[in-house]
């Protein structure tokens, strides 16, 4: 009965009460960050991961509070991976939908070729995927960013690792256009540097394969002919699981010459391939989810993997960071004006869980550690995982701003 | 054509024009942008249309023209060069040039053989282009840095302001278009039409049925130069993929879009294309199947095209309405 | 030596294997008169529906045998509902129908299996590798050199021999008379789109151990089906074997001898026949 009595007395103190705070705390205005990766087509997969690892991040910062306050709203776009599909998306999500911030990036030929267009938005760009050492390098400029691996990184991180191996003469298998050559060339450079007295297959003998090849018989041939007892593979994807399959059949993983992969520890191939990947390959990636036990990648690997079913991806981590990362630029600036956190940006040290990264004020790279790791079997995982596990600290792979070439 | 038609005819494209001169000041500029890149595909198809539409020629090797029009832009402005009126020129001059060689190769060939010796040769164009890294900058492709400002009598008009770019394009799409529409008017646009319809006929009065080919070709391929320098300076790029076979295929989805053979047909074709594209991708994340399914009954139940369907629907509608009812 | 007899064992497989499919395209338009952009796609839904199939019987063979024909019944249905409707209508009409029906397929894939990476194991009994001088080489791709001049011999019986076989070369020939003389053409053209619909789904299934499935294996291989197509002859058997067979072989020497220019031998091949041979090598002049 007292119930009864109380309950009107109590929804008009809540109505008064609503009266009074809403003027007091307006719905505040929402931060907008839009994301540009390839969501539709043959390559799809790689846009789907980051919006799965975007999303997971989102929900977080919403539920702890926002940004500075700010509830976060995320715009997803589809870049077709074709450099003027992307670049009407970022027109889109800059003019029409008016983001805060953009995150994306998958292909390394799209980045490059769209990132002299960002000052025109006046909107920070942060990298997550694309890989070519030029987008913090030769065309680098105030409004792109990049917290993944880059190439250089990664193949530096490779050559250090092949310097041990034992072999002595290398060849290279990658995809015929820019990443794949890029690739060899770095990793020719790095290596004469780290060990003199290696030899490098010139261009012609190594094998280039059209992005288009399903058939890798003919390279695999090539390399197994050859005399090299080292192969840099750099191709990835679907391209990369075929050449697994046919070198494996073809005998190429019978340990006569040292192997390293540099995508080869993403989780869409070792998935694909199960128990078809050799034992005992060197591989690398830009993030393993098992490669640190900090809290914070725990945590990270935990909810991705009860939100989703599956274990994140590089890609799933580079957007989930760059969510992150701008959340600790708003903090480190208190603001969300966007030149403020451009300056917020630089020299930004935030832990992700890859590990700590800075970034670098004067080309706009992060500083961040480079994971491979040698191919096995573990009964608790249905897939092949890195053991060991090797990390490379930034400091020892990131070349230096002279290096990277950048001009800002 | 009668006098009355042509006033209005005349009419209904000042008042376009004006109507997409003020357009800045009506539209958002994303959607100004959105037009920029309609009036740039929307020429290149037009030129197309000349081939496929007036001539029966279906080329797929357009994009290789498009993308020489895009490269040459690209490399005189990032090699010191600081006219764009000058690059756009050599864009189409050189595109020219490559059409006469490679023009010269195929006209004598039809139908089938025709659209697949044109793909061949507009594939060995993208191969020069991703793979020449030393020139083309590879499977990257030329980013361009800086489009420098335009100058007309000592004053400056600065292209990296979108509206600006837009308004230009603007000029250039009306002049390639004037162009166009003096060619398919002339007595040689008439010549192409009937190749389309009897070539052996033509051939029989004395008309020197390769050279007609050879000569729309030809202007096709320099009007799609044009558009393709248009597309690297609003874009700031010229990349592989747009002379990739799959490019090409845009005009021909345009073109029988809009109507073939209409002279306006592909700038509506470029219109609808760009507007399905918004609208699914804004829909959803599967716009391929859904692109698809709204292909498949324009192309079997609008066999001329939207706006070929409409200026057909208009033409019966008067003759409906004066008939005595009975 | 072992180098050249490995290249031409890799030529002569993926030889095959494009024959396989451009049969399929070749008697298509050869009766038809139309060239089929979705071609590609239903190679790919070949290798989907083997995989798919394999999922529920695990056995290769179930794979190849059912695939294919669901791929030839889906075949059927889009000829009677959508295709009939272009026949003698302009190329650029039936290039974009097919190019609609491309763009429907490959995405319907990806919606269904989603956009990764899937793998097919080859049957136990191919699933190993024979020495070969130093090396190794995987029997399976043996298996495909023998399987493409199999199924193209009992194809070209088919045509020579068997009642059907004579009925469609008279409807590809001269439809009216074939419907004079009382052969229900319509009938005919869906049969004959499913036959080849089916060829390129067998292409598909015979691929999927080989190398991996994703919703972009259809688009690799159409346009390299069209080049053997075109430059054998458009509907000629012999045309399309000695072209792909051809192609398989340029491509597979190509990577040791041409480095830069390789990605350019299809069409360098393609344009040069058809300046030579204006309807491509084995094309009837008219």
């Amino acid at each position: 009965m007292k119930m009864n009595k109380r309950l009107p007395v109590v929804f008009v103190a809540i109505l008064l009460m609503g009266l009074v705070f809403a003027p007091l705390a307006p719905a505040a205005t929402p931060v907008k960050i839009g994301f540009v990766y390839i969501m539709s087509g043959p390559f799809s997969a790689y846009g789907q991961f980051a919006k799965k690892g975007a999303e997971l991040a989102v929900a977080e910062i919403n539920a702890a509070g926002g940004i500075n306050g700010h509830p976060v709203e995320a715009y997803f776009e589809d870049s077709t991976g074709k450099p003027d599909v992307a670049i009407r998306a970022f027109r889109k999500l800059v003019f029409q939908e008016k983001v805060n911030y953009l995150i994306g990036l998958d292909s390394s030929g799209v980045a490059k070729t769209v990132v002299p267009s960002i000052p025109q938005m006046k909107t920070p760009l942060i990298i997550t995927h694309a890989a070519t050492p030029d987008v913090t390098g030769s065309v680098c400029n105030r409004y792109v960013f990049r917290i993944s691996v880059n190439l250089a990184q990664n193949v530096k991180a490779a050559s250090l690792l092949a310097a041990e191996t034992g072999a002595t003469t290398w060849t290279t298998v990658g995809p015929d256009y820019a990443f794949g050559h890029q690739s060899w060339e770095y990793f020719e450079k790095y290596l004469k540097a780290i060990k003199p007295g290696m030899t490098f297959l010139p261009k012609d003998e190594v094998a280039f394969p059209p992005f288009k090849t399903t058939d890798f018989s003919p390279y695999i041939n090539k390399v197994m002919q050859s005399k090299a007892d080292g192969v840099l593979v750099s191709l990835w994807g679907g391209n990369l699981i075929d050449f697994v399959r046919q070198g494996k059949e073809m005998g190429l993983f019978n340990g006569k010459k040292q192997i390293l992969i540099t995508l080869g520890a993403a989780v869409e191939v070792l998935g694909a391939l199960k128990d078809k990947m050799p034992e005992g390959l060197w591989v690398g990636t830009r993030y393993w989810f098992l490669a640190n036990d900090s809290a914070r990648n725990t945590a990270f690997v935990k909810a991705y993997h009860d939100r989703y079913g599956e274990y994140p991806s590089y890609n799933a981590h580079g957007a989930y960071g760059a969510v992150y990362t701008y959340k600790a630029a708003a903090e480190k600036a208190g603001s969300i004006d966007k030149e403020k956190i451009i300056d917020a940006l630089e020299g930004l040290t935030v832990e992700l869980p890859v590990g700590k990264i800075t970034i670098r004020p004067e080309d706009h790279q992060a500083l961040t550690d480079a994971c491979w790791g040698k191919t096995a079997a573990d009964p608790a995982y249905p897939i092949r995982v890195l053991k060991p596990i090797k990390i490379f600290k930034a400091a020892d792979v990131t070349p230096s701003v002279t290096d990277a070439g950048c001009k800002k | 054509m009668n006098g009355a038609a042509y006033v209005k005819k005349t009419i209904l494209l000042i008042l376009g024009t004006a109507l997409l001169l003020a357009a800045p000041a009506i539209l958002p500029l994303y959607w100004i942008m959105i037009t920029t890149e309609v009036l740039i595909m929307g020429l290149f198809a037009m030129g197309f249309n000349l081939l496929l539409g007036y001539t029966g020629l279906l080329s797929f090797g357009q994009a290789g023209f498009f993308g020489v029009g895009a490269y040459t832009v690209a490399l005189i402005l990032s090699h010191g060069g600081t006219s764009v009126l000058l690059s756009l020129g050599a864009a189409v001059v050189v595109a020219l040039i490559t059409a006469v060689v490679i023009g010269y190769l195929c006209v004598r060939r039809d139908e089938i053989f025709f659209a697949m010796i044109t793909l061949g040769f507009g594939m060995m164009l993208y191969t020069v282009a991703h793979n020449w890294v030393e020139l083309t900058g590879g499977s990257d492709g030329l980013p361009l840095m800086m489009v420098p400002p335009l100058s007309f009598f000592g004053c400056e008009i600065s292209l990296f302001d979108p509206v600006q770019m837009y308004r230009f394009v603007l000029v250039m799409v009306i002049i390639g278009i004037w162009i166009l529409w003096r060619i398919v008017q002339s007595p040689f646009g008439l010549m192409l039409t009937a190749i389309r319809e009897n070539r052996e006929r033509l051939a029989f009065v004395g008309a020197n049925v390769r050279q007609l080919r050879l000569a729309a070709f030809v202007i096709a391929g320099g009007v799609a130069g044009l558009a393709g320098g248009l597309f690297g300076l609003f874009n700031a790029m010229a990349t592989p993929d747009i002379m990739h076979w799959s490019f090409s295929a845009r005009p021909v989805l345009m073109t029988v879009l809009g109507g073939m053979g209409i002279f306006f047909g592909p700038m509506a074709g470029a219109a609808i294309y760009f507007g399905l594209e918004q609208m699914m991708t804004h829909l959803t994340q599967n716009w391929m199947i859904f692109l698809g399914l709204a292909l498949i009954p324009v192309v079997i139940y609008f066999p001329k095209g939207i706006l070929g369907s409409l200026v057909a629907w208009k033409k019966t509608v008067p003759q409906k309405r004066k008939k005595p009812l009975p | 030596m072992e180098s050249f007899i490995i290249n031409l064992l890799n030529g002569l497989s993926w030889g095959m294997l494009l024959f396989l499919i451009s049969v399929g395209l070749t008697t298509v338009f050869g009766v038809l008169g139309v060239l089929n952009f979705a071609h590609g796609s239903f190679f790919m839904l070949g290798a989907y529906l083997c995989m798919q199939v394999m999922h529920i019987v695990p056995s290769f063979w179930v794979g190849l045998l059912v695939g294919p024909l669901v791929v030839a019944l889906l075949a059927a249905l889009v000829e009677k509902q959508l295709l009939r409707r272009v026949y003698g209508r302009d190329i650029a009409f039936q290039l974009l129908l097919t190019f609609a029906i491309l763009l429907v397929l490959d995405d319907g894939v990806r919606i269904i299996w989603g956009p990764g990476y899937h793998v097919v194991e080859p049957p136990a009994v191919l699933a190993g590798v024979f020495s070969l001088f130093d090396n190794t080489y995987p029997i399976y791709r043996l298996f495909l050199v023998f399987a493409g001049p199999v199924i193209g011999l009992m194809l070209w019986a088919f045509f020579r021999f068997s009642r059907w076989g004579k009925r469609i070369r008279a409807a590809a020939m001269d439809p009216e008379m074939a419907e004079g003389i009382g052969i229900r053409v319509p009938l005919l053209f869906t049969a004959v789109f499913a036959l080849g619909c089916w060829l390129a789904g067998m292409g598909g299934a015979l691929a999927a151990p080989h190398q991996s499935l994703a919703p972009a294996m259809g688009e690799r291989i159409i346009i390299e089906s069209f080049i053997v197509v075109v430059a054998g002859g458009m509907g000629s058997f012999p045309g399309a074997f000695i072209g792909a067979l051809a192609l398989g072989l340029f491509e597979s020497f190509g990577t040791v001898f041409l480095g830069r220019v390789q990605m350019a031998i299809p069409y360098i091949v393609l344009a040069a026949v058809l300046l030579i041979r204006p309807r491509g090598l084995f094309g009837q002049e008219d």
